[in-house]
């Protein structure tokens, strides 16, 4: 072991950690950049608006921004953790339209025992999606757009189509909604909350650290003994009980759910806003707590879009360039040149 | 015509800096024609940034280059190709889908004939490519897949696609193979070797190699490289590992010898199998590790070796016999429960299998073994950031940063937080590694060997998988040689028997 000695008494700690870190600051600038860019670029779109619009940056905007972020966020923050694992859950925006026409059925004879029901019920229907996965192999993608079809026509079957009000305590849900706290209605705290939940799961729990590995390096993962099954059957389970904690926040706004009203097409702005908040399509690399300004970004640019005079034709057109925009600022590119 | 044959290379004062690091530093170097050169040196030397830059992937900040007499300075690897340098590359970059003659089209594109309007011409690319197979003397089908080939037909195949190059007229092309050997076993070396020989006929060589017996057997000269600058320069005849050895590093270390351990009349075996198959890769063996000894596993990469110690480390579900860990039979054998009771597992592929390459070394330590991190259900990052500090300095591992993703590492000290991993266990009952060595330098090399015997010596069973035979000695209380997926002999070599290579190869094949 002298060969060892001699080369440290070469190079002193110091010395050593200062010459292997120096090639490796500007990647660190990068990576520090991606972990403030999403609510960098929510703060500057409010700005902008707030300059032709004063009104939005006043109680009135910051409560309608929340609100519409609200059900965007929950699906987001779940689609997030099972971005992290490598899969994607495209059936978590019909789980929460299930969830929400289930509440309106539940709630009026139930009360708060509907409520816990179909909180459990729609995170089996998750944990579910996840067994089925962890054990047959088929590709997540696939997958959950087979259950998002099933769900889907559950969702019609029971619901007969209709809109389903909430003829009986009906405040027990819609006070999520009309309660606010700092003028943000209570649905879009309890977003913040689960995503603070989620945060400290990923960063402090055992189960959280072998989500991210699985999601960087699954073979690794496995050959480190980790459950990988297990851990797949968990993330899918938590993608379900946000998307039903979601539909809890639909019915909580329109007092009311149908298969084909409020909240029915949460998928794809739920993607965008994971992705806006700086997570990862490819897997290994999401922040619950930039999923929110991811939300909230995906739920201001329609509103902001109004605000700053398009045309209603140009709606979605700038919608559409907004976001890629936004995606190539807040993606991290650490990882190399492979995006999937 | 005689003196006048230019160099095939010639290198004058070249440097080339990364930041305040100068990785070659005034490097002048001559290759005459037909002669294979040794290249080696430690990981970190500058060997690849030297290849790079005569590759056309970096190009050099100061000095100049010639090929045959013409002054190169390349812009892209293609430029280089074009000159007439050719590379095999560290790892193999086949396309494992296509026929050998395919892989071998890819290389040179441009040809003409190769297709026509766009459209491939099969019989010419067939033709062109049974060409270059028989100028290098493998015989190969140009229709196989290479996905079905043995790693050394790869190999034959890579240095199929390196002499593609087209030189030009009277030029001899340059072939430089980037540690061609560091996964070959044994016999599939000597078939390599055999290979380097017949291509001085028509070209020059540059070979890279960690190890020092390969190069002073294969090369005509010897060229190291330390600190970016070149040490020594000779010829191969006459010159000793000890003398290249002192050239490589600042200090000759002092070999580490270890009484070897005997079998403990009374212990149970922390590890045992009987009668173990899975079919098709080994059937019917039989061994016992006891605590504090080093058993080797030996023999070619088809011998099954590599499929028994996954199946030792439930990675894998043996069809029949027992195994039995602590003297204790196992049943429904699975990674989690082998973990559980002790067991580690350094994979060969370390960076697909062994680690976390978007995690630091921090979560990766603390990946298995983490009851000191934990404050009840939660994992507590001071204390998880301690064990690994306390690992880091211990290894000296290099950057001594554990917050820096383990991917941005060299292979060396991956393999060093790889090794930190397991034996951060408080109970590490066997400690299997598969290839430990692969990639590493001489240094590295040494630290993980000493760590090994560190955990031995603290009364850990350790199977083995060595890269070479000397590896197997070096370390090994046992010697089991597999071949065709059957234990073929047993060497104990505690009872001080003297054991030449010569006959372990010939047990292997």
């Amino acid at each position: 072991m002298t060969y060892e000695l001699a080369n440290s008494s070469d190079f002193p700690a110091e010395k050593r950690r200062a010459k292997g870190i120096a090639p490796m600051k500007a990647f660190r600038q990068f990576a520090a950049w991606h972990t403030i860019a999403p609510p960098l670029v929510f703060f500057a779109m409010l700005l902008v608006v707030g300059i032709f619009n004063p009104n939005y940056l006043g109680p009135f905007g910051i409560s309608i921004v929340a609100a519409t972020a609200a059900p965007i966020l929950l699906v987001a923050v779940g689609q997030a953790m099972v971005l992290n694992i490598g899969s994607i859950d495209l059936s978590n925006a019909a789980i929460s339209m299930l969830g929400a026409i289930l509440l309106a059925l539940w709630v009026p004879q139930l009360g708060v025992a509907g409520i816990l029901g179909v909180l459990v019920l729609m995170t089996l229907v998750g944990a579910l999606n996840g067994f089925v996965l962890a054990h047959t192999q088929v590709p997540s993608f696939a997958l959950t757009l087979g259950t998002l079809g099933i769900l889907q026509t559950a969702a019609l079957v029971i619901s007969d189509s209709q809109t389903i009000y909430l003829t009986q305590n009906r405040e027990l849900v819609t006070a999520f909604y009309n309660t606010s706290l700092a003028f943000v209605p209570l649905t879009f705290w309890i977003g913040v909350l689960v995503a603070v939940a989620y945060w400290v799961l990923l960063r402090f729990t055992v189960v959280g650290q072998n989500m991210t590995a699985v999601g960087k390096n699954e073979s690794g993962a496995i050959l480190s003994a980790v459950p990988h099954r297990r851990i797949k059957t968990i993330t899918f389970a938590v993608s379900g009980f946000t998307g039903a904690v979601a539909g809890l926040c639909i019915v909580a706004q329109g007092g009311s759910a149908s298969a084909s009203g409020l909240g029915s097409n949460l998928l794809l702005p739920g993607i965008a806003a994971a992705l806006v908040g700086g997570t990862s399509i490819s897997g290994g690399l999401t922040n619950p707590l930039n999923v929110i300004f991811g939300a909230l970004t995906v739920a201001f640019v329609p509103i902001a879009i109004q605000a700053l005079g398009f045309s209603a034709q140009a709606q979605s057109l700038v919608y559409g360039i907004f976001i890629i925009l936004v995606v190539a600022l807040t993606t991290t590119r650490t990882r190399g040149l492979v995006i999937k | 015509m005689t003196s006048a044959i230019p160099p095939v290379l010639k290198l004058t004062n070249v440097s080339r800096s990364f930041g305040k690091v100068k990785a070659v530093n005034n490097v002048s170097l001559t290759i005459a024609r037909g002669e294979v050169i040794g290249l080696t040196g430690e990981n970190g030397a500058g060997k690849s940034t030297l290849l790079k830059i005569l590759a056309g992937i970096e190009r050099p900040d100061e000095g100049t280059m010639e090929i045959n007499g013409k002054p190169a300075n390349f812009r892209s690897p293609n430029d280089a190709f074009r000159a007439g340098v050719g590379v095999v590359h560290q790892e193999q970059s086949l396309f494992t889908n296509l026929s050998v003659a395919e892989n071998i089209a890819l290389q040179n594109q441009d040809r003409s004939g190769l297709s026509r309007f766009g459209i491939r011409n099969w019989g010419e690319i067939n033709r062109n490519a049974s060409a270059v197979l028989d100028k290098i003397g493998v015989k190969l089908s140009p229709r196989a897949r290479v996905g079905d080939l043995s790693f050394v037909d790869r190999q034959m195949v890579e240095i199929a696609r390196a002499v593609c190059v087209e030189p030009g007229k009277d030029a001899t092309p340059l072939i430089i193979l980037d540690e061609p050997t560091a996964v070959l076993e044994q016999a599939e070396v000597e078939v390599l070797e055999r290979e380097i020989r017949k291509l001085r006929r028509f070209a020059s060589v540059i070979f890279v190699s960690h190890r020092l017996d390969e190069v002073l057997r294969i090369c005509d000269r010897v060229v190291v490289m330390r600190h970016g600058s070149l040490t020594s320069d000779r010829s191969t005849e006459g010159v000793t590992k000890q003398d290249l050895f002192k050239a490589m590093v600042d200090d000759a270390p002092v070999a580490v010898t270890r009484a070897r351990a005997a079998t403990p009349a009374q212990s149970t075996p922390a590890i045992e199998a009987r009668g173990l198959t899975v079919n098709g890769k080994f059937r019917d063996i039989s061994f016992a590790v006891h605590p504090g000894r080093i058993t080797a596993l030996v023999g070619t990469n088809g011998s099954g070796r590599g499929a028994l110690m996954r199946t030792l480390f439930g990675a894998g579900k043996p069809d029949a016999g027992t195994l039995l860990v602590n003297g204790q039979e196992v049943s429904n054998w699975s990674i989690r429960k082998a973990v559980a009771a002790g067991l580690a597992y350094v994979p060969a592929e370390r960076k697909v299998e062994g680690m976390i390459g978007g995690y630091s070394g921090t979560r990766n330590i603390a990946m298995v073994h983490r009851q000191t991190a934990m404050v009840g259900p939660l994992l507590h990052p001071g204390r998880m950031a301690r064990t690994a500090q306390t690992w880091f300095d211990r290894l000296d591992v290099n950057p001594n940063d554990i917050t820096q993703p383990l991917d941005q590492f060299s292979g060396g000290n991956q393999q060093k937080v790889v090794l930190a991993k397991w034996l951060n266990s408080p109970d590490l009952r066997v400690l299997m590694l598969d290839h430990p060595l692969r990639g590493l330098d001489v240094g590295v090399s040494q630290a993980v060997n000493a760590q090994i015997r560190e955990a031995c010596k603290n009364g850990t069973a350790v199977v083995l998988i060595p890269d070479t035979i000397e590896e197997a000695l070096d370390m090994a209380d046992e010697i089991l040689v597999l071949r065709d997926g059957q234990i073929s002999a047993r060497h104990d070599l505690s009872s001080g028997s003297d054991l030449a290579i010569k006959e372990i190869v010939a047990e292997m094949i």
